[in-house]
């Protein structure tokens, strides 16, 4: 037997030897013992409330109350289908799209990166205000010093990116490189899955090549042999031992460029001259603080220690500094940004969403009326009828959350596939238990919000004594009826908001759509081979791989149009060098020429279409053992020989080793944007392959055949050459330009989905409350054409009342609008925040949408048939 | 059947009743009936116990644990339930006498100041 059973017997045993005892001494003091059981009974009053009182001490009444609620929610849901799937899918797309936004926030910034004590993770770099440089890399020799010379970090490691050609065992294929310090996975602080990390003795010179592998190489390449470790793989054709292999969980990637193996730096092909340069700075430098060491005395330590370093290795350039961040900021770059705008803009269609649902509510709860009239009146409390509306909104929330969190799983996975490849920390982006907990957590914080306003009208006390006066009557409580139009007024508002973003970023994307690149992209073909370091080793050895590999493709006829350029505009990383004018003017101290630097082939500038302005190109004389040549571009010529001609003046730059390389220049030709459509183009020079060449090409070429065949030709030229190397990258510019464009598109898109969602649910809560406001006003309408009122003016008098609403909620919104838009302005491209256009088309648009929505309403105020809606009372 | 005028009677306070209970129990384990007569007897009439309040009052020291209930016969051989103070209920006793006061103290201080500072 329950406790709670037992007491309740004691209760009730209880209770009768109250009232015999209380009847007993009433017999005592002289009364007929009927009356005196009559007194007893009376004094002790309501037996049945006693007991439910203390029923209610022993039970977990709110325990019972809340099924019983929900039972109740789950009947009336079930009772109004149509009701419940408008509301559970308008909720679903709220909570669903919001789910789906916070995965990727959370992921890119509130989830732990995948290393020990991330928060101690730093990245050091350095920077040069006063030359506007931010965020460049180290070279090895100051990272050398730094690491000796700071006490703030308890490690610090160097790496860079690299692609390397893998072969043996397989197709000869690229793979993406890490070449790291030895210490770089014992800072990360991550242990390999199998065998051992690099050892500070595979940091030595002369120490036997040693390669980590990362789990996915070590499944797809080598079908997860347990006994790889020790055995030799072929990078560049030269034979590396395999020590350990790295978890998939281990993700380290900066600018996008996560690594499919790791070398120790000294095994780098190129690291013997790199390693000697001190301001080529290609190395990306991570510490950890030593614990207890906070950013701020990390910064100032690193200052104080760049200060020293500058004299020694920048002499005269003072703007420079070593910087620390947060190793998630240094990952995550500029992503957060557009996913915060992102997450506002699908928290404003939730609200919206809800405020739809809070109508749709009230509305309900002004028909249900006499049910909660009848409960008052047995005896409910308020706050009783208030917690069992809530739990009906609640179910209907957490309803909507299943529904939502379904079409979040799938909004990821599309999500997924859309991102451009180096959206930072994109693996991670999954619907998992914070992500689950965030949705569940939103669906009640919104059927609170949608649920509150009706349920507290419906609680009212005074309700059922207004139901009683109203009754028979066309209008509703003037309240309610205040409540109905500030939520869709509010509704249009926000939707106003979503928008003009939505507005202003589409037109941004088409004027960065509409930017002129400065080449043709349409017709070109692009590819890329890198040579095998060890085997080619010297400039001259790549001067004629280039060279007879361009022969031989330029032989097929359908791709005679063929160059040869590294990097390639857009779809490569752009070099940048510094350089200096002999016999210029003198520089401010500081002042850091730097120009974007490219290698070509004579036929580039014609193939790309990139028009000569001044001087020549270059020719096939312009070799090793001929004077150097470059040649500039228009932004170069005009920043720094204003008032001279560019022609036969001389510039010292060049890619190492050959820093110190006098240039004349040739030629003058249009700019190019070939860091990003987004940026201006900048000074840019380029020298002749044959010159200055490197350890790989860039093919670009004009041809009107297809991708793949396009792609066999060239891969068969290449192999007649070298048949272990792999063509890599092929496809057209245009694609890579719109690679270039993919963050700017994917968040067009989405905000443009959100906006026409936002759209929508406004012209749905119109739709709504007119339709309402319609047939609360029937009698009314009735009336007035029984009076003679015509159908036009009944319409009118119905979109009149639309258009009210509308007018307040747009102009509302677009206050808002012009206030919020100055945020997203980092996001927009050549479109001011109050770009006329977008100000005066979106409202047109929702107003024209509101008016639409109560077109339908008011078609069916015009067909009320007066004789019938004056007979309805 | 009450010997005061209802208007001469005070209602009890929130909490009042419980503390109330607790020291009747002190007395000796008794029956509800016991405990309303005991406590509207040594209040001089001037306190009136709901019934309506008594039962839920009881059960709700019981599960708090300050008084435990069991059967017993009463002093005319009847049956009946026997309210029995425990020892956290004793000690709760003296921890809500000592509230009690203090706030006793405190309103008086503040009603009548003169007279309590004079008895002081």
């Amino acid at each position: 037997m329950s406790r709670r059973k037992r007491m309740m017997e004691n209760l009730d045993q209880d209770i009768r030897d109250f009232i015999e005892r209380e009847t007993q001494d009433n017999i005592e003091r002289g009364m007929p013992p009927d009356e005196a059981r009559y007194a007893a009974l009376r004094k002790f009053g309501n037996a049945t409330r006693v007991k439910e009182e203390t029923w209610e001490l022993w039970s977990f009444l709110w325990l019972e109350q809340l099924c019983h609620d929900v039972r109740c929610g789950l009947r009336q849901l079930r009772r109004s289908p149509g009701f419940t799937m408008v509301a559970t899918l308008t909720l679903a797309l709220g909570i669903g799209a919001n789910t789906a936004i916070f995965s990727a926030v959370y992921a890119v910034l509130l989830k732990p990166l995948p290393f020990a004590h991330p928060g101690q993770l730093v990245r050091v770099f350095e920077a040069n205000d006063r030359a506007g440089i931010g965020g460049e890399g180290c070279s090895y020799p100051e990272f050398q010093e730094w690491r000796r010379q700071n006490h703030v970090f308890s490690g610090m490691a160097a790496v860079q990116g690299h692609e390397l050609n893998l072969t043996g065992g397989g197709e000869p294929m690229v793979v993406k490189v890490g070449d790291v310090t030895a210490d770089f996975f014992p800072v990360l602080g991550v242990p390999p899955m199998m065998g051992r990390a690099f050892l500070p003795a595979d940091d030595d010179q002369g120490a036997a090549p040693a390669v980590v592998l990362s789990e996915g190489l070590w499944r797809s390449r080598y079908g997860a042999d347990p006994d790889l470790v020790g055995k030799a793989i072929d990078l560049d054709k030269r034979s590396f031992t395999v020590v350990g292999v790295m978890p998939a969980t281990f993700r380290f990637s900066l600018d996008g460029r996560g690594g499919q193996l790791w070398i120790p730096i000294v095994q780098d092909p190129t690291f013997g001259p790199v390693a000697k340069r001190p301001n080529l700075g290609s190395f990306t430098a991570i510490a950890r603080l030593k614990p207890g060491v906070s950013m701020a005395q990390g910064r100032a330590e690193m200052e104080a220690l760049s200060n020293r370093l500058t004299q020694q290795y920048h002499p005269g350039d003072e703007g420079r500094t070593v910087l620390i961040a947060t190793l998630r900021e240094a990952m995550t770059g500029d992503a957060p940004a557009p996913l915060l705008v992102l997450l506002a803009a699908v928290g404003l269609v939730l609200l919206i969403a809800c405020a739809n649902l809070a109508n749709l509510f009230l509305a309900r709860a002004t028909s249900r009326a006499k049910e909660f009239a009848v409960r008052a009146a047995l005896g409910a409390g308020r706050s009783r009828i208030l917690r069992q509306l809530l739990t009906e909104s609640a179910v209907l929330g957490l309803l909507g959350a299943a529904v939502g969190i379904a079409l979040a799983f799938g909004g990821v996975q599309g999500l997924s596939g859309l991102l451009p490849p180096s959206f930072p920390r994109a693996e991670s982006i999954r619907v998992d238990g914070p992500v689950l907990a965030f949705a569940l957590l939103l669906s009640l914080w919104a059927s609170l919000l949608f649920g509150l306003a009706p349920a507290l009208f419906a609680a009212d006390p005074r309700l059922h004594t207004t139901l009683q006066e109203s009754a028979g009557r066309p209008g509703e409580g003037k309240g309610r009826r205040r409540a109905r139009n500030l939520l869709v007024t509010a509704e249009v508002a926000l939707a106003m908001v979503l928008l003009v973003g939505a507005g202003l970023l589409i037109r941004s994307f088409a004027a960065l759509l509409s930017v002129d690149p400065g080449f043709e992209t349409r017709t070109i073909l692009k590819a890329e081979v890198s040579l095998p370091r060890f085997q080619y080793s010297t400039p001259q050895q790549w001067v004629t791989f280039s060279n007879e590999a361009l022969a031989r493709i330029q032989a097929e006829p359908d791709l005679q149009d063929t160059a040869v350029a590294l990097p390639l505009p857009l779809a490569d990383q752009s070099c940048s060098l510094s350089f200096s004018i002999v016999n210029g003017p003198p520089q401010p101290p500081g002042a850091n020429n730097t120009a974007d630097y490219v290698a070509v082939s004579p036929n580039y500038f014609h193939v790309i279409a990139i028009p000569l302005l001044r001087g020549r190109t270059f020719t096939q004389q312009d070799v090793m053992s001929t004077p150097r040549v470059a040649i500039i571009s228009e932004a170069l010529a005009r920043t720094y020989f204003p008032h001279r001609d560019p022609i036969g003046q001389q510039l010292i730059f060049g890619f190492p080793p050959d820093t110190n390389v006098k240039r004349e220049v040739v030629g003058v030709v249009g700019d190019v944007r070939d860091a990003a459509l987004n940026k201006s183009p900048g000074p840019m020079m380029y020298v002749p392959f044959n010159q200055a060449p490197l350890w790989g090409v860039g093919l670009v070429i004009k041809t009107s055949s297809s991708t793949s065949a396009a792609a066999n030709e060239i891969r068969a030229k290449v192999h007649e050459v070298d048949r272990d190397l792999p063509v890599t990258d092929v496809g057209w510019m245009f694609e890579a330009v719109d690679v270039s464009l993919g963050q700017a598109h994917l968040r067009t898109w989405l905000l443009g989905l959100f906006g026409a969602m936002a759209l929508a649910l406004a012209a749905a809560g119109v739709f709504g409350v007119i339709s309402y406001s319609v047939s609360r006003r029937t009698r009314e309408f009735g009336l007035r054409m029984a009076l003679g009122a015509s159908e036009q003016e009944v319409l009118r008098l119905v979109l009149k009342e639309a258009l009210r609403l509308a007018i307040t909620g747009v102009t509302a919104g677009l206050v808002l609008a012009v206030g919020l838009a100055r945020l997203i302005s980092s996001l927009l491209y050549g479109v001011r925040p109050a770009d006329p256009a977008t100000l005066i088309v979106s409202p047109l648009l929702l107003t024209g949408a509101a008016l639409l929505a109560a077109y339908l309403p008011a078609r069916r105020a015009t067909r009320v048939d007066p004789m019938a809606a004056l007979r309805h009372e | 059947m009450s010997t005061k005028e209802q208007r001469e009677r005070i209602e009890l306070l929130q909490g009042t009743l419980d503390l109330l209970i607790l020291r009747t129990l002190r007395l000796g384990p008794t029956h509800g009936h016991a405990i309303a007569k005991a406590i509207e007897f040594r209040s001089e009439d001037v306190l009136q116990v709901e019934q309506g309040s008594l039962y839920p009052a009881l059960h709700r020291l019981i599960k708090r644990g300050w008084i435990s209930v069991q059967d017993g016969t009463s002093e005319n051989n009847r049956r009946a339930k026997f309210y029995r103070l425990t020892a956290r209920g004793r000690r709760q006793l003296e921890v809500e006498t000592g509230k009690w006061d203090k706030l006793a103290g405190a309103i008086a201080r503040i009603l009548r100041p003169a007279e309590s500072e004079s008895e002081s």
